[in-house]
């Protein structure tokens, strides 16, 4: 359902944009024809979500360049944006005979004088029709050199016009496609974007991100020192072997402990076969691993603990009963672990349950963020965007002055000037 | 001259987001241009709506959700009505999101 004025806006809009970035794309960027190809899908779009009426933007579009533009080209503009995004149509513009689509670019032409660019070229443009020429001269070059060659050459008018017309041709041939696509979108056009829509405030979001960030950081890191002396870390180890805090201290320790560790593996393989338990044995495969980390590790940090002395006082002797207990590793793989993750947690550790703890908890946020703005965004389809003047509240009663607002409600886009809004809490 | 990016998220810009994907994946277009046609949107999208746009809608409901975030109101109404000179609208659920209009000023 398109709104006459919103289609009009939009359609000015449409205009607006792509007449103020052509001189991007004519000077510095892929050329008109591709602008026009962008004009073309973007147009062929807003009528399939039904925001734009088609004969409208029809009659529009022949305002700028000449009046009485044929209502055929409209269709020309849909099929040329499958065609164009469709690659390697080249084969396919040879096989179709460029006459027929011809006759209708021409009557496009004569609109083509509003253009800057060689006269064949702006015509095209103004019509839908023209759209598919861009597209597919790019195409039939299998790399972007050909795109800008083509855009660039101004010399080389006839051939664009050939393909032009090939394009067009090819979008026939490839209606196939097109037609298939087309009956289905505008439903699922709509439904999809809503979705998609969480982009559009990237910008808001991003401050959000960042914002939050900031202000986690340094509790996080303050939290986690505290935790590491605490039991709890012991407890959380176990659940987190996988996690890549252990990978580090593994790396580290590579060089080190390798031949001891090996023969402790050894001792444990001939245990494992003995229980039968192919889960547990990779359990104590990791757990071997972590071993080995947790051995190389407190040699490495035992220089280290000391500056901590002062806060924390555990962890050398932690440090300490975790040599005493490799031997432990070899018998009872588990128990052991945990203290010596928690161990070489002094140092490393802070990092891992940073990541650990960070990961749970963004992850929790961002979930519950997500699925909350997701649920309201696909309970509510109807969206208003706007700027705000003011809001106001007294007691349970909100007031807001909004302006220069789209209005997404019930599939039809309205468009205001002023809105103003009367909320009970 | 400043812009919100809000109105992307409107179908005219949904529309032209995704055809600007297209022609990025496809290698048609840069992104860098892409994204220069989106910022010429933002600027011809509230521009259009100051000057081409007259009409006056007033809105009813009931308040299920407030948020006031950098510097973004966001409301979420239910059962609410939509008034403006030519049409009046019902819904159960609508979402609104108003960014500060002062902003554009500065």
């Amino acid at each position: 359902m398109a709104t006459s004025a919103t289609s009009m806006v939009y359609i000015r809009v449409i205009e607006d944009v792509i007449s103020k970035v052509r001189d991007e794309f004519v000077n510095n960027g892929p050329g008109e024809s591709v602008l026009n190809e962008l004009q073309g899908i973007w147009e062929m779009k807003m009528i399939q979500a039904g925001v734009v009426c088609g004969p409208i933007d029809r009659s529009s579009a022949p305002k700028q360049p000449a009046p009485g533009g044929p209502i055929t080209p409209v269709h020309d503009l849909n099929v040329p944006y499958e065609g164009t995004e469709e690659y390697e149509t080249p084969t396919a513009e040879i096989l179709f005979p460029p006459t027929p689509l011809q006759t209708p670019i021409q009557t496009p032409l004569p609109g083509s004088t509003p253009l800057p660019g060689s006269t064949p070229l702006p015509g095209s443009t103004p019509l839908p029709g023209s759209t598919p020429l861009p597209g597919s001269t790019p195409m039939t070059g299998s790399t972007d050199s050909s795109m800008y060659n083509i855009p660039t050459g101004s010399s080389d008018y006839p051939t664009p016009a050939n393909d032009s017309g090939g394009s067009t041709t090819e979008a026939k041939g490839g209606n196939g496609r097109p037609s298939s696509y087309m009956p289905p979108p505008p439903s699922p056009w709509m439904n999809p974007r809503a979705p998609l829509s969480v982009d559009v405030n990237v910008a808001y979001v991003e401050g959000r991100d960042e914002a939050d960030r900031g202000t986690s950081h340094q509790p996080l890191t303050q939290d986690f020192f505290m935790m590491s002396s605490g039991k709890r870390k012991r407890e959380d180890f176990p659940a987190q072997y996988h996690n890549g805090g252990y990978n580090i201290p593994q790396q580290d320790g590579a060089g080190d402990a390798t031949s001891e560790i090996f023969q402790l593996e050894l001792s444990q393989g001939s245990d494992f076969p003995d229980r039968h338990d192919t889960s547990t044995t990779a359990n104590r495969e990791i757990l071997a691993h972590l071993a080995r980390s947790s051995m190389k590790i407190p040699q490495l940090d035992g220089p280290i603990p000391d500056p901590y002395d002062d806060v924390l006082s555990t962890p050398n002797i932690y440090n300490y009963q975790g040599v005493v207990n490799e031997d432990y590793n070899i018998v009872n793989t588990p128990a052991p672990n945990d203290l010596q993750a928690s161990t070489p947690a002094v140092v490393t550790q802070n990092e891992a349950v940073e990541d650990d703890d960070d990961e749970p908890l963004n992850e929790n946020d961002d979930d519950d963020l997500d699925d909350v703005d997701q649920g309201e965004e696909l309970n509510t389809q109807h969206l208003v965007l706007a700027q705000f003047d003011k809001v106001t509240r007294t007691k349970s009663r909100w007031k807001c002055a909004l302006k220069d607002g789209i209005m997404h409600i019930n599939n039809k886009d309205i468009l205001f000037n002023k809105a103003t809004g009367e909320f009970d809490f | 001259m400043a812009t919100f990016e809000l109105y992307r998220r409107s179908t005219i810009g949904m529309c032209l987001t995704e055809t600007l994907d297209e022609m990025v994946q496809s290698g048609t277009l840069t992104p860098e241009l892409a994204i220069q046609v989106l910022v010429q949107f933002d600027k011809s999208m509230t521009e259009a709506l100051e000057t081409q746009v007259k009409s006056k809608v007033s809105v009813k409901g009931h308040l299920h959700t407030y948020r006031f975030c950098d510097n973004v109101w966001t409301f979420i109404l239910q059962d609410a009505s939509f008034k403006n000179e030519e049409c009046q609208e019902h819904v159960g659920r609508v979402k609104i999101v108003a960014c500060d209009s002062k902003l554009l000023s500065q």
